[in-house]
């Protein structure tokens, strides 16, 4: 089948990229603040969440493209089809997942 | 009797005789899914009973203010005891027992794919689960609640052996929740009937795929979490002790990154279920199947980013706690776009209200409850306010209860005429659903309110005028009003097999293969195994079941006298191979009974003895391994060996590479826990101390590794050359292989003893030797693997024709060979370069 729209890791691979994600959001929110506190008074206006929301864009957009990429998808068999279509489907939730979990660094400070 | 009809009884007599049990007491030797799968239901229905005589216990005591029918310390033991087995004696091996007896019926196919790993994993479910609840007749039961949070757990406040029977205990019985899970995900991606693509697998097999997947990568935290603190009960090592270094929050990581999933672990089985049932009594297929499969998926990884939800009260910097409870809410999304697709086919289909659609009806009610609670409990400053108050009590039955009980009971009548060949009663099933369900709500909806007047969980008695009375009164009279429903319904199963009226085939008029065989079920289940090009196959072809037991489908024969059925593409499900299938065997009880052994030499700290067992383990379990593939005793090379498809054990990727491949990934999951434990501790824990050198002598352990990495290099050219056809030097290369891999073991030793670890007053060093250890048996055991297979290549089992079995250790080879250098960059470089 090779690594085509239709494989089916697709199905997988969006949400593996968010749980990754998660993960460094999570522990890098730690470590840094372990490293290197930033000041509690600068609000979100920090270093660690100036630096992950836009790399937290970057990922998002990644998986959107993907998503866009398996939707477009020419297969006419059903199951390929059905493979493409639903990885693309999962890409985008990913995305939406992706995003949905990295919205709290605009609004609170990442160490109290 | 016509010619046709005598062909068929023959054929079945054949059929019959190859893959019955054994009579009498040989019965313990089955491994047939449906006889395991069924005990598997039956002592999950035992615990069950076990378990909720204990909350009536509790109900008893909480019905007025200040009773003392039962005293602190027993009413610990009581919560403790009936979330543990609930959880883990009840839910998950029934359900678990649920989809290894209906699996291989959904998909077309004669058995699991494993089917000895089945039985033994019910052995170790039983002997563990009769382990843990001996605990509880002896009253040194645990007492530290169901996630036995250090350091209440831990050996300074809990010093009796109470702790220990839940950790030894529930880390036996999990064996049986690993096997099961790795046996189930092989099945539903390798034995499809042929043509079952995945585009038309039944949606009970997608919700048992994704529950099984979680087991493999859900478990393994627990598992270590759980060996860490019985070294430290029982040989001093500090892993979650302040004063050596080690942290009690790591505890409580590790419990919840098993905890959290584990409720999606019960409810995906439960709602694979009711994506099963509602269509059928709906009558039409149901609605969006492409948007639950995706709803699975989603669920099946999100569920595993909310763990922290648990520990919001714990300290944690805010935007940590934001991201979880972004998470936590997010998992709502897959809940409901399942919610809506039963809805949806509910609204658009002709409902038939039988009596499991009551019990459908009852888990949409109270698990969308119980849900919606859910999504209260995400947002951190609503958690900090009800934190510990019979509010979370009263949310989590709502989830479990409503999310597992009710599904699984509309499953049990559902199915009860494929085991029975009867109907179930109407009359005793719909009190039994009323009693339950009004008992139910009068229980625990009530206690929302308790717990949102404050009323703390797990205390044994409160103070009279507290507002609290009258609502704990209710709740224990609602209890047992549930009690007297769960009695009926157990009744109304009781009497079902001598008074229920004959099931016609296929009673419910359904869609899926499992009504096609006959009933009361057979071993083998079909005679003959169909083309599946639908997702309806009995609605699109009624005659299909007729037309499978008079022969006229595919494999209906059978050759020297073995169970086979198809391996098929985890894909398009077309027929790749010939799985052939042991027979009865004895070696799953003689390794449960062993473990078993195992098990209670280190409750009764019998060292020895344990040890002792361990080598009687090793050795069944290794004979075990031994009666495989070309084995006189499995399938020997035969000149008459069918070729199109071939058998299994003459192809290079058969099941067994799946179940191995499925196996380092649960183990890679335990080994991830590891370094999760390493790095946490490093970083958050108060009072961590590293040496400012490294312990461990780094040359030697570099010559270790080159002596592995020579290792897996060989290996992997003799498994090219295996591929090519051929093996000349196999037998010489696996013995060089084998040699290799023992003096990268023996170095390791040598490091081991060289370093000085003090791992009783470190948690530095505890931790690098619980890794060196892990290392060390994983390098042991490829290297005993590897001479093993060089025997089997003298004697005949392993060849250029059979060349299956060095192609399923060879991942195992790779994982060692991973876990070496990525445990030397993380324990001992990357701290060097810091």
């Amino acid at each position: 089948m090779g690594f085509s729209r239709t494989h089916p890791l697709h199905l997988v691979l969006g949400l593996i990229v968010w749980a990754v994600w998660f993960v460094v959001l999570y522990g890098g929110v730690s470590v840094a603040c372990k490293l290197a506190p930033p000041d509690p008074a600068a609000g979100a206006l920090t270093w660690i969440n100036t630096l992950l929301m836009p790399l937290t864009l970057v990922v998002v957009a990644l998986l959107g493209w993907t998503a866009w990429w398996c939707w477009q998808s020419a297969e006419t068999e059903p199951l390929r089809r059905f493979l493409a279509r639903t990885a693309a489907c999962l890409y985008l939730l990913s995305a939406l997942a992706t995003l949905a979990v990295a919205m709290p660094m605009l609004f609170l400070p990442p160490c109290i | 009797m016509s010619d046709r009809q005598g062909d068929k009884a023959q054929l079945h007599a054949q059929f019959e005789r190859v893959w019955a049990n054994l009579p009498g007491v040989g019965t313990l030797a089955a491994v047939n899914h449906t006889s395991v799968g069924l005990r598997f239901i039956v002592t999950g229905l035992f615990f069950f009973l076990v378990g909720g005589v204990l909350a009536m216990l509790m109900r008893t005591q909480l019905a007025l203010p200040e009773q003392n029918i039962v005293g602190p310390e027993l009413y610990s033991q009581l919560f403790t005891m009936h979330g543990t087995l609930m959880m883990f004696l009840f839910a998950i091996p029934i359900l678990e027992g649920v989809a290894m007896y209906l699996i291989p019926k959904m998909i077309g196919a004669r058995d699991l794919a494993f089917p000895r790993l089945g039985a033994m994993g019910y052995y170790c479910y039983l002997f563990g689960g009769l382990i843990i609840l001996s605990s509880l007749l002896l009253n040194i039961a645990p007492n530290s609640g169901w996630f036995m949070y250090t350091p209440l757990s831990s050996s300074t406040f809990s010093p009796g052996p109470g702790s220990d029977f839940w950790l030894l205990g529930i880390t036996f019985v999990e064996i049986s929740s690993m096997t099961g899970a790795i046996e189930l995900i092989v099945s539903i991606l390798r034995t499809r009937a042929n043509g079952m693509s995945l585009r038309q697998m039944p949606l009970f097999c997608w919700y048992i795929l994704a529950m099984a997947l979680m087991i493999v990568f859900g478990f393994p935290p627990l598992i270590l979490a759980s060996i860490l603190l019985e070294l430290e009960r029982a040989a001093g090592m500090v892993f979650f002790e302040v004063a050596g270094g080690g942290d009690p929050l790591l505890w409580q990581h590790l419990f919840w990154m098993f905890g959290h999933p584990e409720v999606y672990i019960i409810f995906l089985p439960a709602a694979g279920i009711v994506s099963t049932l509602i269509p059928v009594f709906a009558r039409r297929p149901i609605v969006g199947y492409r948007w639950i499969v995706l709803a699975v998926i989603v669920m099946g990884f999100i569920s595993f980013g909310l763990w922290v939800h648990h520990m919001f009260t714990v300290g944690i910097p805010q935007l940590a706690q934001a991201f979880f409870s972004m998470a936590s809410m997010l998992v709502a999304i897959p809940t409901t776009i399942q919610v809506f697709a039963w809805l949806a086919t509910l609204w658009t289909g002709r409902v038939v209200w039988s009596l499991p659609m009551l019990w459908i009806l009852g888990f949409l009610i109270i698990f969308v409850a119980g849900g919606l609670t859910g999504v209260m409990l995400a947002l951190v400053p609503f958690n900090w306010q009800v934190h510990d108050t019979h509010f979370v009590v009263a949310h989590l039955h709502y989830v479990l209860v409503g999310g597992m009980l009710f599904p699984l009971i509309a499953g049990l009548y559902y199915w009860l005429p494929h085991v029975s060949g009867r109907m179930p009663s109407n009359v005793l099933g719909a009190w039994a659903f009323w009693l339950v369900f009004i008992g139910f709500n009068v229980t625990f909806l009530l206690m929302h309110l308790t717990g949102l007047l404050g009323m703390p969980r797990r205390v044994y008695t409160y103070e009279a005028g507290l507002g609290w009375d009258w609502l704990n009164l209710l709740s224990t009279f609602g209890g047992f009003i549930m009690a007297v429903g769960i009695a009926m319904f157990l009744l109304d199963i009781g009497m079902h097999f001598r008074f229920g009226r004959r099931a016609p085939r296929n009673p419910w008029a359904a869609d899926t293969l499992e009504w096609a065989v006959a009933m009361p079920v057979t071993t083998y289940n079909f005679i003959s195994l169909p083309t599946i090009r639908s997702r309806h196959p009995l609605w699109d072809n009624p005659q299909l079941p007729d037309e499978i037991e008079r022969g006229e489908h595919s494999l209906a024969c059978i050759q020297h006298e073995r169970r086979e059925t198809w391996g098929s593409d985890a894909v398009t499900g077309r027929v790749r191979e010939r799985v052939h299938l042991p027979s009865n065997s004895w070696i799953p009880l003689q390794a449960g009974l062993a473990l078993t052994v195992v098990c209670l030499g280190l409750l009764l700290k019998s060292y020895w003895v344990a040890l002792a067992a361990v080598v009687v383990s090793a050795f069944i379990l290794l004979r075990w391994s031994w009666h495989n593939g070309g084995h006189p005793q499995a399938a020997p090379w035969r000149p008459d060996d069918p070729c199109d498809p071939s058998l299994h054990s003459r192809t290079s990727d058969g099941p067994g590479r799946w179940g191995m491949l499925l196996t380092l990934m649960a183990n890679g999951s335990l080994y991830a826990s590891l370094l999760f434990g390493w790095f946490y501790l490093w970083t958050a824990a108060p009072q961590w101390q590293a040496p400012e050198q490294g312990p461990l002598d780094l040359p030697l352990l570099l010559c270790s590794g080159i002596g592995l990495s020579l290792a897996v290099g060989i290996y992997h050219w003799l498994t090219r050359q295996l591929r090519r056809g051929l093996s000349s030097r196999l037998a010489g290369g696996l013995w060089l292989v084998a040699l290799l891999g023992a003096v990268h073991a023996a170095l390791l030793v040598w490091v081991l003893l060289a370093a000085e670890l003090n791992p009783t007053g470190s948690a530095h060093d505890a931790v690098l030797t619980v890794m060196l250890g892990y290392l060390l048996f994983h390098g042991a055991l490829a290297a005993l693997l590897s001479a093993m297979q060089a025997v089997r290549v003298r004697r005949g089992y392993v060849s250029a024709a059979l060349p299956y079995e060095p192609l399923v250790l060879q991942p195992f080879w790779s994982y060692t060979l991973g876990v070496f250098w990525l445990g030397l960059a993380a324990f001992i470089l990357l701290p060097m370069a810091w």
